[in-house]
């Protein structure tokens, strides 16, 4: 094995959910928001995406360039072959986004991005119709597909909140936990997620306690008069901690210690270094996550961290993160 | 002046099983243009004028072209891979190559592969990629690195498991996918114990896994679409087998692919009339344009070549615990298998293609899925009634009689695996499903007493291509172990013989043109050497084919192995 620089991994978010849930919108929602980002995004089909004209830059009957540097790929039966192309493109991407069918399970398919040594899992998102997700339980024939679907979830997103009342809302997200546990999970309308969840480099954006990446459509309230995405004030969605650990870790532990990541906080990534491995590449999404030999050895080991925003979470997360990557003596 | 008509040849056979139950035998038929001119004794057929007598099947049997209903030209292609199955498999030069029984057989097969590939000057870092290898049959014993090695351990050798879901790998391999110990996937299964502990074992299941090797080796056969050599090596299978038209039940129709399947079929000697299915499991968004697609596509059918089938898929397999089934479910108490699309898509997409006057065929394995098919298509033949639609279930292995009933009042077909009772009957009875329903699998029986028009088939490359088998496996509906799976559900020989013909005819709506050796349709026959009906039920796989005439056209069979 030669120590050469080799290409990062490219981050692989996989995005579930069943039928008319809201997933070629967020997907859609992405594509038009990658600001400088080359996201690549393998669909089922083209039938549902709808992306501005003047971003449009070539079409063909399997791909989709858009003036952006994003493209936009038809699966069409054959995943391991789309995903080739993606792959071999000569000018790597700098985000993979795949859609799972209405009925599939995500996870074999996020499964992809822990062994290919190229890419990184960066998560499944599991959507959900709020509106809709008791009927769709309620489905005998569908139950066990749909319930495989929500079990595989890193971040579970609550769509159509807007088509429903704040009480069926708040039944949905209780049953969400109940039957799931501690899962994270942010609400949406239109699918309209922060492009924040899909960055890799977190530090591409000012390091403050608002990565909140909101941007505004058609589709909000408030005023667009003065024609800016600046104006409004959302509140911050999201937090982000970056850190530079200089222990050496056991995979063991540390493996240990990432299962028991507290339920906001979103997503985890990393170098440090490990007895086991060296430098190591770290990764927590969700419920996933991975540790194995970086591919490339970093300037420094780095911890960055993005969690969801609440009154307490602020202080709460850089507890947690002490307690695990402050400096310590590690025991053999 | 009236123009002089094409010559008349007659041919004269030992019997001739004609299928058309008004005239069930014949001694001569004669042919012009490439049809079949009449049925009947040399006297009654002289009369249409001059004529030549060919001799050639005097004491050959001539029934009409077989015809297989599901299959996959694939069937020709996997020929490029090393055939490792535990049945043995005739190739596409008429050879025989042996099943292997053991792991010990399966690695001095592959020594000699890797010989053979050494001698005919092949890169010593050329593939060696195999097919149809099935642990199944193997007990508890995992094919590993160690026993792989032995065959090379510098070149990639590459298994896929025959049910599709696994595959096996030799170190170099696993060192060129750069998959070792730090991969935590579920999928690259590690040794437990022993020196190599927490290292690779070379078996990767599910697609996670198989995809680092399919990046290396994709192009080299395992992804690779059809081609003119293995359309040709499909028609030469299909001419020893007696089949004069078949199906390839799933094809995209993309450009590329009909471009091969129209050069292909315009020569002479790809002797076969093949029906595409346009693949329709597509994504929420892709029915109209795809009926549209197949719509357009029919302008270009010819003899040979028949666009106008679309295939749906709504679940798994059995045998790979991936079909929906109801109540009781699995009998190892494996959890229930997978949607390949949800009923609700289906049934949408099912009207698309209905309504555009399409001919459907939807895969369906699990008793579940079965009846999400036959309740959706009850809802949209509610809403669209269409007279005469011959929509079939493919496979429907579980369906009961309460289904074959309803598939009879909705004018449904069906066409029945009925080979899985030989390949995995054991295991349906074993694992999959237990006795009672394993006992009514391809439940041929009930589908006829229902009258539920009925195909049997084969799923080549799944199971072999051989309709005369697959006639044997419908008659016998024992397995390997001798069991005899639901003897009440055995078709007698001339209705096996029927399901191969006439039957498999109507399922694609061709029994106006073939499937019966009566006068104006083609001149499409399989030549026996020896009469089905004298060798029985038991001896029925036995029958030894001659080889095939398709449109008028004689095509002796290449068996002669070397």
């Amino acid at each position: 094995m030669s120590n050469a620089v080799s290409p990062a991994t490219i981050p692989l978010t996989v995005v579930g959910g069943f039928l008319g849930t809201g997933k070629t919108s967020l997907i859609t929602h992405w594509l038009q928001q990658a600001r400088g980002q080359r996201i690549a995004v393998l669909v089922n089909d083209f039938g549902e995406l709808n992306i501005d004209a003047e971003l449009l830059s070539t079409r063909n009957s399997d791909t989709i360039a858009l003036s952006n540097g994003c493209v936009c790929c038809q699966i069409g039966g054959d995943l391991s072959l789309a995903l080739l192309q993606v792959l071999n493109n000569p000018d790597p991407f700098d985000a993979i986004v795949i859609e799972a069918s209405g009925v599939s399970d995500p996870w074999p398919i996020a499964q992809i991005a822990l062994a290919d040594k190229r890419l990184s899992l960066h998560g499944v998102l599991v959507v959900v119709d709020v509106q809709a997700l008791r009927q769709h339980i309620g489905d005998p024939l569908l139950q066990d597909s749909l319930m495989r679907q929500l079990r595989a979830a890193d971040l579970l997103v609550a769509n159509k909140t807007d088509l429903c009342d704040p009480r069926e809302l708040q039944d949905c997200i209780h049953w969400l936990r109940q039957t799931l546990g501690p899962v994270p999970c942010v609400n949406s309308q239109h699918g309209q997620l922060p492009l924040t969840l899909l960055q890799s480099d977190w530090m591409a954006e000012p390091l403050t306690d608002s990565l909140s990446a909101h941007v505004c459509t058609q589709h909000c309230n408030h005023d667009h008069a003065g024609e800016h995405h600046h104006a409004a004030n959302h509140g911050a969605l999201f937090i982000s901690d970056c850190r530079s650990p200089e222990s050496v870790f056991h995979t063991d532990w540390l493996r240990k210690q990432l299962k028991q990541t507290p339920t906001w906080v979103m997503r985890l990534k990393g170098w440090v270094r490990t007895h086991e491995h060296g430098w190591s590449e770290i990764q927590f999404a969700g419920r996933h996550a991975s540790i194995r030999r970086a591919r490339h050895v970093p300037a420094q080991a780095r911890v960055l961290t993005i969690s969801q925003c609440s009154s307490h979470s602020s202080q709460a997360l850089r507890n947690w993160l002490d307690t695990v990557f402050e400096e310590r003596e590690m025991s053999p | 002046m009236r123009p002089t008509p094409a010559p008349i040849t007659i041919y004269v056979a030992r019997d001739i099983l004609t299928m058309n139950p008004m005239q069930a035998s014949a001694t001569h038929v004669a042919v012009r243009d490439g049809r079949i001119l009449g049925v009947g004794d040399l006297a009654e057929l002289a009369l249409w004028g001059e004529y030549t007598l060919d001799t050639r099947f005097a004491d050959c049997v001539l029934l009409p072209g077989l015809i297989e209903g599901h299959c996959h030209l694939k069937e020709g292609g996997m020929w490029d891979m090393e055939y490792l199955g535990w049945f043995d498999r005739c190739n596409p030069w008429g050879q025989t190559v042996k099943g292997l029984h053991s792991m010990e057989a399966v690695v001095q097969r592959l020594i000699e592969i890797d010989q053979r590939m050494q001698q005919s000057g092949a890169a010593p870092d050329k593939p060696l990629l195999a097919w149809g290898f099935d642990p199944i049959y193997f007990g508890n014993e995992r094919m590993t690195v160690e026993h792989l090695d032995r065959a090379s351990t510098t070149r990639p050798i590459v298994i896929a498991h025959a049910n599709g879901h696994l595959m096996n790998v030799n170190s170099c391999m696993l060192h060129i996918a750069e998959i070792d110990e730090d991969i935590e996937v579920e999928g690259v299964v590690k040794f437990k114990e022993g020196p190599r502990k927490g290292h690779p074992t070379g078996e990767l299941q599910e697609p996670a896994a198989m995809f680092l090797v399919l990046r290396h080796v994709g192009d080299a056969g395992l992804l690779s679409p059809m081609d003119e050599t293995g359309m040709l090596n499909f028609a030469r299978l299909a001419n020893m087998q007696g089949v004069t038209t078949a199906t390839d039940l799933v094809n995209t129709l993309s450009e590329a692919d009909c471009a091969v399947l129209e050069s292909a079929l315009s020569k002479d000697e790809c002797c076969v009339r093949i029906l595409p299915a346009f693949k329709a499991f597509h994504g929420t968004h892709g029915a109209v344009q795809g009926a549209e697609h197949v719509k357009t596509m029919t302008r270009r059918n010819t003899d040979k070549l028949r666009y106008g089938l679309v295939k749906m898929m709504l679940d798994g397999s059995i045998q790979g615990f991936s079909s929906r089934m109801r109540w009781p479910g699995h009998f190892n108490g494996a959890p229930n298998g997978i949607w390949v699309t949800a009923p609700a898509q289906y049934e949408a997409d099912f009207e698309i293609y209905h309504r555009a006057g399409l001919h459907i065929h939807t895969h369906t394995n699990g008793d579940e899925a079965s009846l999400a098919a036959i309740d959706a298509i009850e809802r949209v033949l509610t809403r669209a009634p269409r007279p005469d639609h011959r929509h079939t279930l493919q496979h429907a292995q579980m369906v009961d009689a309460p289904m074959f009933r309803r598939m009879a009042s909705l004018g449904l077909c069906v066409n029945l695996f009925a080979n899985h009772l030989w390949y995995w009957g054991d295991q349906h009875y074993e694992m999959t499903m237990g006795p009672d329903r394993a006992n009514r699998l391809d439940a041929c029986g009930s589908a006829l007493a229902a009258n539920v028009p009925l195909a049997i088939h084969s799923d080549a490359p799944v199971t072999p291509l051989g309709p005369l088998f697959t006639a044997w496996c419908a008659a016998n509906r024992i397995t390997p172990k001798g069991r005899v799976l639901g003897e009440k559900e055995r078709l007698s020989v001339m209705q096996a013989l029927h399901a191969i013909t006439l039957g498999a005819a109507w399922t694609l709506k061709m029994d106006h043109e073939i499937g019966s050796i009566e006068t104006g349709k083609r001149a499409d026959f399989c030549v026996l050497r020896d009469h089905p009906l004298t060798l029985g039920a038991e001896k029925l796989k036995d029958a030894r084919v001659w080889g095939t005439v398709l449109g008028g056209q004689v095509f002796p069979a290449h068996t002669h192995t070397t």
